[in-house]
């Protein structure tokens, strides 16, 4: 049985980075304590995945590309018909591909101006009224139940095909093969030379830390220390 | 005579009590504000704890710290949450959720777990290290957490 290629390599590490990345914040956020600094710094890597990923739907390979797999709602019902012919994310599966990125978006987003009303804070609280982060930091944990849901949708899919239409979605996104069987279209090749490639790499990620290090505050400018003989509070 | 006028000193003297028994029980509004701040002195104390648990370590600013919070543990918070505080305004309005009156048996488990947890971390800023304190204040703010996931409405 032929093979080919459907996902590159950088899609295949933010899937499973992300993946990783969420169940981490998810448990130490429930976890609590002082577990709650690795849900502020999974939150941090969420945040520069989701920027390198969406830099990476314009420059990446071609399935990785919005442009290629986000469809109208006559392509999805073409699919639901199953007259779609395609690779890659399919019509429907675009949608969720683009809801998973918001509502993760969001979340982190809004993480950064929470805090636990306890002893931790997202890196830009300082920026907002305490009033204004305890706000935030009730859409955050409302919000978390809309990407639980969306996410269990994913899962839930991914086992449909599966067991009804007998595809194995997940080994695809491990290797980056699919079995090309007789009427799979051929996927589309990137025209593009590998240092070509390996430089938008490069140029996404750069992207994606210095988006990171402005959100955990990096470009927050630190009030000057106090002078010298006011430093001290009071004894008592 | 002479028996009646110690009568009347008590019968004075006990009304006096109870007028001021009765002046003794504070409004809603007042003990809600009690509670609200309570919480911000535990909000202060602990952020001294975390500031020395993460950077410079000044054992006598932890102890002082960690003694406060523990004498304010162990003050008995509950009476805070009296019958007629369900609903109101105190400096702001409660995020008392009204579960907290009614589940008596698990949140008085879960504020022992406080009181428990900031009576160790007392006893651990007198002689722990830095790494022992922060560890215990991990702790500390898990029971925080416990209650604040059930108990406490998120705006």
């Amino acid at each position: 049985m032929s093979r080919q290629r459907i996902w590159d390599l950088p899609t295949r590490l933010f899937h499973w980075l992300l993946a990783a990345a969420i169940v981490t914040a998810v448990v130490t956020g429930k976890i609590g304590g002082n577990w709650i600094e690795w849900h502020g710094r999974s939150g941090l890597f969420i945040l520069g995945l989701i920027i390198f990923r969406v830099i990476w739907g314009f420059v990446g390979s071609p399935t990785a590309r919005f442009a290629s797999f986000i469809r109208g709602p006559r392509a999805i019902k073409a699919y639901l018909k199953g007259e779609w012919q395609g690779v890659g994310h399919n019509p429907l599966g675009a949608l969720a591909v683009i809801g998973l990125l918001t509502l993760t978006a969001i979340q982190v987003f809004s993480g950064l101006f929470a805090n636990d009303d306890i002893a931790f804070a997202g890196p830009l609280a300082p920026l907002v009224s305490s009033e204004l982060s305890g706000r935030i930091t009730g859409a955050h944990v409302w919000l978390f139940n809309g990407l639980l849901a969306v996410v269990s949708l994913h899962v839930a899919a991914i086992v449909f095909y599966a067991r009804v239409k007998k595809t194995n979605l997940v080994l695809p996104m491990i290797t980056g093969y699919q079995a090309l069987n007789e009427g799979t279209p051929v996927v589309a090749h990137h025209k593009h030379s590998f240092a070509l490639r390996l430089a938008a790499f490069v140029a996404a990620s750069a992207i994606a830390s210095a988006g990171v290090y402005a959100a955990a505050g990096g470009f927050i400018d630190q009030p000057p220390a106090p002078p010298a003989e006011h430093q001290a509070a009071p004894a008592w | 005579m002479k028996q009646v006028k110690p009568f009347l000193v008590a019968v004075a003297l006990s009304i006096a009590a109870s007028a001021f028994a009765q002046q003794a029980a504070p409004k809603p509004e007042t003990v809600i504000k009690w509670r609200q701040s309570v919480y911000q002195v535990l909000a202060w104390n602990s952020s001294r704890i975390k500031a020395n648990a993460d950077g410079q370590f000044n054992r006598e600013e932890v102890v002082r710290a960690a003694n406060s919070t523990a004498a304010i543990a162990n003050s008995g918070l509950g009476a805070l949450y009296a019958a007629g505080t369900e609903q109101g305004k105190g400096w702001h309005d409660t995020s008392a959720k009204p579960e907290i009156f009614k589940d008596g048996k698990k949140v008085g488990d879960l504020a022992g777990n406080f009181v428990r947890e900031a009576n160790e971390l007392a006893k651990i800023a007198a002689n722990g290290d830095q790494a022992a304190v922060k560890a215990q204040f991990g702790k500390l703010g898990q029971t925080c957490k416990a209650c604040h996931d059930d108990y406490k409405v998120k705006d």
